[in-house]
């Protein structure tokens, strides 16, 4: 199978308008169908949860009575087939990384995706830890960042706003503004608690061997190269804790 | 051939047949092993989750089904894991609080309390008593919330209960919403408050907040009636009476405590049997059921939620003047140093027992260890107890029940 289209180049026309242009005197009416499908298209985003984290249940609380997204024509779907956007909402860990990409795979084009939360975006506070991915769109795509830890259900009604703006854009064919993603931390540099700082605390003579480095690599799944030439020394190495007196 | 096959349909009904009569003597093994179940052939395994909206988060657990009757449940946690505790031992002790609102990110403020109370026992810090009612009010606040959202869940994952869906839930989260305007008006945040230090809150309850309490609760109350109403249902009844029964012999080896423990017929709750904040000043009912199944932990709930109603009102009228914290200031990360010793400290959250273990050591700049104890992943143990010899519409109505949090389970 050749390789798919570049996403951003790809136009997507219903089949409606062939039909259409074939029966005489319709071809006027195709810039107003036009625009109902688009209007159609905008305001019926069907949302895919994956929700994860304390993220999650904001966004639940976006989805409910008081904010309730379904006013935008946002339905909120369990399954990943029907679904137009998907809600990155919470922490998303190196276990939980891949089958989020699978699910994203699920999805049906067009599709959209929502990084909500400075977790989903960046891996906020826990960027550090071994197990947590630094943002998600190393795994995937993202369309629009909602930045908050947790973003107001307000909030999250402001990024589906500008989500719509973006699919208006293009389904008219217009460019599409890529959302910069908030620039926060370098995100080559490995993760370091935990992992090397027990070694240490265990005695720490044995030097890092092939194996261990091998499953480190494995374990950074995350769309960052690990540094070319790594070796034991250059590894990051936290200072050794005392033991307690207790 | 013919007979063979006549002979394992045969096996596989009696089997069937005797997973369906569940006595008292049923013992269901979690580590059954399959090759000794007599339909094993014929088994379909499904894994539920770790992305199913009805598994309240990110947990996976794989079904065994025969026919449509589960014959072996085996769970998988660790979709959340974030190295909480780890990530503690990198923080001053003021810093530790706010990474601890979001392990169990539907009571943050029971998690902060558990932090501060341990630090403060051994920091020797005494707080205020203005402090110890308005951490208890917000305590039993976070309990109506918690319990609110996760009836608005377990309705909809039994399909709405009216079979209509999310109604229940749209209802749930509307007075939620009235719960986190009133932490909202105190803390300046709807979710993750950081209100708690070292030494009592960071915020004075403002003025007006009585009234503001009274009026949200006064809500809450008259709309308890309205899910009643709605609940109150026979399909509702059908659908949790004597499904995923835990007799209290079974809990207690498995460490439930909170809301499934009570419902298991087992009278403990730690806000009476070990009082912290000003419990010992409240008269706590503490509410029971024998029931131990789905229908039985709803009630216990619902029935909390009324009790925390008429504990928060209590609190807010009979608040005590005074300083609301008894340490300066926060002025740098140093301000508190632990340099040795170690406590547990054990509260009530609305899952139950929340235990948090600090081992201070080193140049006391942050904790050596932290051991939190979260009663989710206690709750999620009973998983291949609970679902085997259940349909699999039952295993999501026992998971809600459960009412498990991954974040608190798998830190
Ligand atoms: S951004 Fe904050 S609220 Fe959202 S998942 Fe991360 S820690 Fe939780």
């Amino acid at each position: 199978m050749s390789k798919p289209p570049d996403e951003s180049e790809r136009n997507y026309e219903h089949p409606l308008y062939d039909y259409m242009l074939r029966v005489p005197g319709l071809d006027v009416a195709v810039t107003s169908i036009d625009q109902l499908l688009t209007w159609g298209a905008t305001h019926s985003l069907w949302i895919f949860p994956m929700a994860t984290s304390c993220c999650g249940i904001e966004f639940m609380a976006a989805a409910a009575s008081r904010v309730d997204l379904d006013r935008m024509g946002a339905m909120i779907r369990g399954t990943p087939r029907q679904c137009d956007v998907m809600v990155v909402a919470g922490t998303i860990t190196v276990k939980m990384a891949p089958r989020v990409k699978r699910l994203w795979d699920q999805m049906p084009e067009p599709k959209w995706c929502v990084a909500m939360g400075s977790c989903a975006i960046s891996g906020d506070f826990y960027r550090d830890i071994y197990s947590v991915v630094p943002g998600i769109d190393t795994a995937i795509p993202v369309d629009v960042y909602i930045p908050g830890c947790p973003p107001n259900p307000e909030t999250v009604m402001a990024g589906l706003l500008r989500l719509q703006d973006k699919v208006r854009l293009r389904r008219a064919g217009l460019p599409v503004p890529s959302d910069e993603r908030p620039e926060v931390h370098d995100r080559t540099i490995v993760p370091t608690i935990g992992r090397y700082e027990d070694r240490k605390r265990r005695g720490g003579a044995d030097p890092i061997s092939e194996a261990q480095l091998e499953s480190a690599r494995r374990l950074l799944v995350r769309g960052f190269p690990m540094p070319e030439g790594i070796d034991a020394a250059a590894t990051p190495v936290a200072p050794a804790k005392e033991e307690p007196k207790l | 051939m013919a007979s063979t096959a006549a002979v394992s349909s045969k096996a596989r009904a009696s089997s069937t047949e005797a997973s369906l009569t569940p006595t008292r003597a049923f013992v269901p093994d979690p580590y059954l092993d399959l090759a000794t179940y007599a339909a094993a052939a014929d088994l379909l395994t499904l894994s539920l989750g770790p992305q199913h909206p009805s598994t309240h988060g990110v947990f996976r657990v794989v079904l065994y089904l025969d026919g449509e009757l589960i014959v072996k449940a085996v769970p998988h946690v660790g979709y959340l894991h974030r190295g909480v505790e780890k990530l503690c031992e990198k923080l001053s002790y003021s810093n530790v609080t706010p990474i601890l609102d979001k392990n169990d990110y539907v009571a943050p403020m029971c998690n902060e309390q558990a932090a501060n109370m341990v630090f403060e026992q051994l920091l020797g810090v005494e707080v205020p008593l203005r402090a110890k009612f308005v951490r208890t009010l917000l305590a039993e606040l976070q309990r109506i919330a918690s319990h609110l959202l996760w009836l608005g869940t377990f309705a909809m994952d039994l399909g709405g209960a009216l079979g209509g869906g999310t109604s229940v839930f749209m209802y749930c989260f509307r007075e939620r919403e009235l719960i986190l305007d009133l932490f909202e008006e105190l803390t300046g945040c709807r979710f993750h408050y950081n209100t708690h230090c070292i030494g009592g809150n960071r915020h004075d309850i403002p003025a007006g907040y009585p009234a503001l309490v009274h009026q949200s609760l006064d809500l809450i109350e008259a709309r308890l009636l309205e899910y009643l109403g709605m609940l109150e249902h026979p399909i509702f009844r059908d659908r949790t009476r004597g499904v995923g029964t835990v007799d209290a012999e079974l809990a207690l080896e498995l460490g439930l405590t909170g809301p499934l423990l009570r419902a298991s017929g087992i009278d403990h709750d730690l806000r009476r049997d070990a009082p912290y904040h000003v419990y010992d000043l409240l008269d706590v009912n503490v509410i029971c059921d024998d029931g131990g199944d789905c229908y039985a932990r709803y009630k216990v709930r619902l029935q909390e939620i009324a009790e925390s109603i008429r504990l928060s009102r209590l609190l807010i009228d009979n608040l005590p003047a005074g300083p609301i914290c008894s340490t300066k200031p926060l002025s740098g990360v140093t301000q508190f140093k632990i340099t040795s010793g170690q406590a547990y400290v054990a509260i009530e959250s609305p899952r139950g027992e929340l235990g948090t273990w600090l081992i201070a050591g080193g140049k006391g700049m942050n904790p050596y260890r932290m051991k939190l104890r979260p009663p989710s992943l206690h709750a999620l143990a009973a998983v291949p107890y609970l679902f085997p010899r259940h349909t699999l519409s039952d295993a999501v109505a026992i998971l809600g029940s459960l009412d498990p949090i991954m974040g608190e389970a798998d830190r």
